[in-house]
């Protein structure tokens, strides 16, 4: 009796520390582990908060910070684009063509002209540091509003073990992840020549025709990889 | 008796290679809604109106590898008994790297016989393509990741559904609502209701664009992205098709459920529509040319049954 005993608390611990051990996307990653970025991520949001401050304008007038982070990020993109378009006008223009070999030249001109005149672009030239915290609350506020079943199809579609780093060129060979709608919805809007990608746990611009990872947000989806 | 063991024996080995050979049909649902047509189960059926809109359906097919070559050359057959006169195309175009050659291997070579008869094909993007497919002439997208066209008295609207951003909802709506067709057909690569156990239904797209199909009128809807062919019980009067199976293929990846009208998921499929008046009449065939599901529907807002 006492050895049944015995091996019924044994399994009863072991279906314990199973049942901890599972995270949403079936793995078994700690569950601690699986927090960790998220909390890590609302660390660094909290830290960056420019929201809590009083800000204010020149003449006293407060100042509505997400407004501020969205006109600032605009700005930022404007900046963007004078670049990708200048790079443009020094490719070959591209027309629809039965030869693709027309597309890929063309697409590779294009990013590494960009590349050239962005030489020395950094993370944070687009998510500008003061405002990532908007951009990371966003992405944060969606993904808790997510089921587990909706978090883990979405891990499922995301491209995993991709090395990112700005203004280098998309991986042809690494699918894009599908990104969500109604999180789209919520981030400023972009030129069609830029969209929102997700790869990891990052957010990233990327420039359409160039396939060019133009800036990207690390380690700001609350979700393990 | 003494042969009884053989026999079962005999019996164990024709099934398994009847499996094996692809062409199991899955068929755990009994067919509500549509009506059926009297298949052969053999090959492709021909068309029934003289004037109606045929096409063919294409969905996942740019793996470049044997089995979509295997399709291909399935669908061009099918092509002497139902002539479709294009292609519509539901995404993931290529997989992997898309050189100049890949656009030959996995396009251009596999569907040479289409090209050379002048089948016009109408592509979307999948999660695998990249955008720039859009300047390719042979895909149809006329430079534009999303876009429509009419056949007849059919309008068809192919979203970009990797990237549902304001500017498409905007265009979506503004199309829809100018759109006197009595056809709506849209299609796009991610499914908005699927019984696949590895992605299922696309939650988010659906909240998008679900109310502006209902708004709107439209009729059918095909996705890809899922790699089986499921055909869905009418979601909200609205009927859809997954049919990404033309040359990926996740067996036995369909969870049959309450949305699941038909399901096939061992072997590779295409589909072959045609439009005739009020009625759509589908065709869905394995890569081995034989039919796994059809039917026809009533155009919904008939009053006629759907």
């Amino acid at each position: 009796m006492t050895k049944l005993r015995s091996a019924s608390l044994v399994l009863l611990t072991m279906l314990l520390v199973a049942c901890n051990r599972v995270d949403s996307s079936g793995s078994l990653t700690s569950a601690v582990e699986a927090e960790k970025p998220a909390v890590a991520a609302a660390q660094q949001a909290a830290a960056l908060q420019p929201v809590n401050k009083p800000a204010v304008t020149a003449d006293g007038q407060p100042v509505n910070p997400l407004g501020a982070a969205v006109l600032e990020f605009h700005k930022r993109v404007q900046a963007y684009m004078k670049t990708h378009n200048e790079a443009e006008g020094k490719v070959p223009n591209l027309k629809r063509t039965d030869d693709p070999v027309q597309i890929s030249d063309r697409e590779k001109k294009l990013a590494e002209m960009i590349m050239t005149l962005r030489a020395g672009a950094q993370p944070g030239d687009i998510f500008a540091k003061d405002f990532q915290p908007y951009f990371i609350k966003l992405v944060q506020d969606d993904f808790a509003k997510r089921s587990i079943a909706d978090r883990k199809a979405l891990i499922n579609e995301l491209p995993k073990g991709m090395k990112v780093a700005v203004n280098t060129t998309y991986p042809t060979t690494i699918p894009l992840a599908t990104f969500p709608a109604t999180l789209l919805r919520t981030l400023p809007d972009l030129p069609p020549e830029l969209e929102y990608r997700i790869v990891g746990r990052h957010l990233l611009l990327r420039d359409v025709k160039a396939n060019l990872i133009v800036d990207a947000l690390y380690d700001v989806v609350p979700i393990p990889t | 008796m003494q042969n009884s063991p053989v026999r079962f024996l005999v019996v164990v080995v024709v099934c398994l290679g009847w499996i094996a050979s692809g062409d199991a049909l899955i068929d755990r649902q009994p067919q509500p809604a549509a009506q059926q047509r009297p298949a052969s189960n053999i090959g492709t059926l021909p068309p029934i109106g003289k004037d109606s809109v045929k096409f063919l359906v294409i969905g996942d097919s740019g793996t470049g590898d044997r089995a979509q070559n295997e399709v291909a050359a399935q669908m061009w057959k099918s092509r002497a008994v139902f002539p479709y006169d294009f292609a519509i195309m539901l995404g993931d175009n290529m997989y992997g790297s898309e050189r100049p050659q890949d656009y030959a291997r996995k396009f251009e070579l596999p569907f040479k016989a289409l090209l050379d008869a002048k089948i016009e094909f109408y592509a979307s993007l999948g999660n695998h393509d990249d955008p720039n497919q859009m300047y390719y002439k042979p895909f149809g997208m006329g430079g534009k990741r999303f876009y429509t066209f009419q056949k007849k008295d059919t309008r068809f609207f192919v979203l970009d559904s990797n990237y549902m951003d304001k500017d498409q909802q905007r265009w979506l709506e503004q199309e829809l609502s100018q759109s006197n067709s009595k056809w709506k057909i849209a299609y796009f690569h991610h499914p908005i209701y699927s019984s696949g156990g590895r992605h299922g239904s696309e939650v988010d797209l659906r909240t998008i664009v679900e109310p502006l199909f209902i708004k709107y009128a439209m009729n059918v809807v095909f996705a890809g992205h899922e790699h089986f062919y499921e055909r869905l019980k009418p979601q909200k009067g609205i009927h859809y098709f997954t049919a990404g199976g033309s040359a990926k293929l996740r067996a036995g990846d369909i969870r049959v459920g309450p949305m699941t009208a038909k399901a096939f998921d061992t072997d590779r499929s295409y589909m072959l529509v045609e439009i005739d008046g009020d009625a759509l009449h589908y065709q869905t065939l394995s890569r081995l040319g034989r039919v796994v599901d059809s039917g026809s529907i009533t155009r919904q807002n008939t009053g006629g049954t759907s």
